[in-house]
């Protein structure tokens, strides 16, 4: 059995499409359609990887980010941040957020902004968790 | 003391008198005779002179009249004799201030000179008073001048129009902010022209009821009418009067006025800009929303590609979907865009309302039954047919219904009996209210604020952004107006008003 992502984004044909790329290169594709469910599944599932949309209803990627970042149990967990918002406008949202007293959070590994190449995706995975 | 002359032919007495004057503390002067007494006179300047009347020579009458030729203030003295009765009467008459009958007593003389003295001493005194009163008067009016001068250049250098007039509203103060205004020159109006011969008739008529009204309702508050200027150029303006009165008295009239068309033609800039920028704002969530349907389309041919590819056909079907559906997502995107930007004329025509109802709650038939939500239709009986657009009434509902479809779908209770309801209330003044109502999520006041502002959504990739504020723009093109109340947790409804010009509607 291949290395297990999780996709966490409220739109299901972002969730086709990954799910398919995944399969397609040997790894095991998890779904979840908003934060709170994602981090169900990230408990419950395991993953070793997580994709993770951050522009979604009620800010609930934003928060799982901050979430996987800031505790330990996640530590392990790689994540690859899918969005539609540029990679300046996401660093400088969270500096607004950590001006605001919100703790600091690292800056993601990966950043992919959409529309995003399939190749490119199935790259960024490789190089993440091989 | 005072500086004391005495002119008496007999030195014995003379001597007498001036002895016993030095003994009460005067300086004094003798003489002789009539001219050596005038030569005393001009050389020691006294305020008071005695002299006898019958003299050698020149006599005491003509020696008082060249004394009062000469300083019309000193006060002389007569001594007579008995018997000088006319001569004494003359003597007054010439200007003399007192006279003594010989023989007399020492005390006598001393209150004639106390008498003079004192007459001195109430001359001196007007004198300085009326000095200092003309020194007062001349403060005050220097001091009225500098006032009328301040209030004269306050009236000339306000921007406002200032107009006044007499009681009968004859002009009598016309400022170069009315000339501005108006397009008259102060001096072709002011005493000449009246209140009527500047303002439409119905202002006028204010002022003179304002006039003759008999108590209160003096005031003509601020409020917006339009002038026609000399030129006759209309202008709007802000304006407002009130009668001068004091005590029962109508002094006449104020009025005064700004001149509307700067702050008219800002606030037009004002519409445009804001659109403006809700229109740039709009491109960036644009461009953001595009991003994403770009990415469906990418999805799905990658699919499609799979599929072929590997023979695989549930994929192919997948990827065709998907990109068919991102067509569709560009399609509305697209048309919301014209929509919200393009000016646009309602297109009245008799229709009618609850049908137009019915039917955008007959679209969402299959949706409610899938998502298992109640749709309710409260139509008011009374409505039938109106003078309304069709097409904004459709628009509109069709973005609330399905915006209160997504409220229940977003509710994160799912244990609740998910119900929309939609009415059409017949309103007086011609007005039909259409609410749309659902027990969904909710919204925060913060959400409930951006609602209609800028391009927002909360549906995350399904919303164009655009829904409400496309709402909006055709509502208010229709002369109408919409609004929301919201509880999180609890549901929303949107009530929205619109003009109709009615037919068949039972009131």
């Amino acid at each position: 059995m291949g290395k297990k992502v999780l996709t966490v984004d409220d739109d299901p044909d972002v969730r086709l499409f990954t799910t398919t790329v995944l399969e397609e290169h040997g790894y095991t594709p998890v779904e979840a359609g908003n934060g709170e469910e994602g981090l169900q599944m990230i408990t419950s599932e395991n993953p070793d990887l997580v994709i993770l949309d951050v522009l979604m209803p009620r800010q609930s990627g934003i928060r799982l980010y901050r979430e996987l970042k800031t505790s330990k149990a996640f530590a392990g967990v790689k994540i690859i941040i899918l969005s539609g918002i540029a990679k300046k406008t996401f660093l400088r949202s969270q500096q607004a957020l950590t001006e605001f007293g919100e703790s600091p959070v690292p800056e993601p590994d990966f950043y992919l902004e959409k529309p995003v190449d399939a190749d490119v995706l199935a790259e960024t995975i490789r190089k993440a968790i091989g | 003391m005072t500086r004391i002359l005495l002119i008496d032919d007999e030195p014995d007495l003379l001597r007498v008198l001036a002895r016993s004057l030095k003994a009460d503390g005067h300086e004094v002067a003798t003489a002789l005779n009539g001219p050596e007494g005038l030569s005393a006179f001009a050389g020691q300047r006294p305020a008071i002179v005695i002299t006898d009347i019958r003299m050698p020579g020149m006599s005491g009458i003509e020696v008082l009249k060249r004394i009062k030729e000469r300083e019309p203030d000193a006060e002389v003295i007569i001594i007579t004799g008995h018997g000088d009765m006319d001569n004494a009467v003359e003597a007054l008459h010439f200007g003399a201030s007192d006279f003594i009958t010989k023989p007399f007593r020492g005390e006598t003389l001393a209150i004639a000179i106390r008498r003079a003295e004192e007459k001195i001493d109430l001359r001196r005194r007007l004198k300085e008073y009326t000095l200092d009163l003309e020194g007062k008067i001349e403060k005050a009016t220097r001091e009225l001048r500098r006032r009328s001068n301040f209030l004269t250049k306050l009236i000339r250098s306000s921007n406002d129009g200032v107009v006044a007039t007499d009681e009968e509203l004859r002009i009598v103060v016309f400022n170069p902010g009315a000339e501005r205004i108006f397009g008259f020159l102060q001096d072709d109006v002011v005493h000449s022209r009246y209140l009527s011969d500047l303002l439409p008739k119905d202002l006028v008529e204010s002022f003179q009821r304002a006039m003759s009204a008999e108590r209160a309702f003096k005031e003509l508050p601020w409020r917006e009418a339009t002038i026609v200027s000399k030129s006759g150029e209309r202008i709007p303006v802000m304006f407002s009067g009130s009668i001068l009165v004091e005590g029962s008295n109508k002094l006449g009239s104020v009025a005064f006025f700004q001149d509307l068309r700067e702050i008219k033609r800002l606030q037009r800039e004002l519409v445009r800009s804001e659109r403006l920028a809700a229109i740039g704002q709009t491109v960036a969530g644009l461009a953001h929303g595009i991003k994403n349907i770009l990415h469906g389309l990418k999805g799905g041919s990658y699919l499609v590609d799979v599929g072929i590819n590997k023979n695989d056909s549930q994929r192919l079907r997948k990827g065709w979907d998907m990109i068919k559906r991102n067509i569709q997502r560009t399609s509305n995107l697209v048309l919301d865009l014209l929509s919200y930007s393009k000016e646009r004329e309602p297109e009245i025509q008799e229709c009618s309302p609850n049908e137009i109802a019915a039917e955008v709650c007959d679209l969402m038939r299959e949706r409610v039954q899938q998502e298992q939500i109640e749709l309710i239709r409260e139509f008011d009986a009374s409505i039938g047919k109106a003078f309304m657009d069709p097409q904004t009434i459709h628009t509109a509902l069709l973005n609330l219904v399905s915006n209160a479809l997504d409220a229940c779908l977003f509710d994160e209770n799912t244990a609740k009996r998910w119900q929309v309801r939609v009415r059409t209330i017949a309103e007086p003044g011609n007005v039909i209210r259409f609410e749309v109502s659902d027990n969904g999520a909710g919204m925060s006041d913060e959400v409930k604020n951006k609602l209609f502002t800028s391009f927002f959504s909360t549906k995350g990739h399904r919303g164009t952004g655009l829904g409400l504020l496309v709402t909006r723009k055709l509502i208010e093109e229709h002369g109408g107006c919409i609004e929301v109340q919201s509880k999180l947790g609890e549901g929303t409804t949107f009530s929205m008003q619109l003009p109709c010009r009615v037919q068949g509607l039972a009131t």
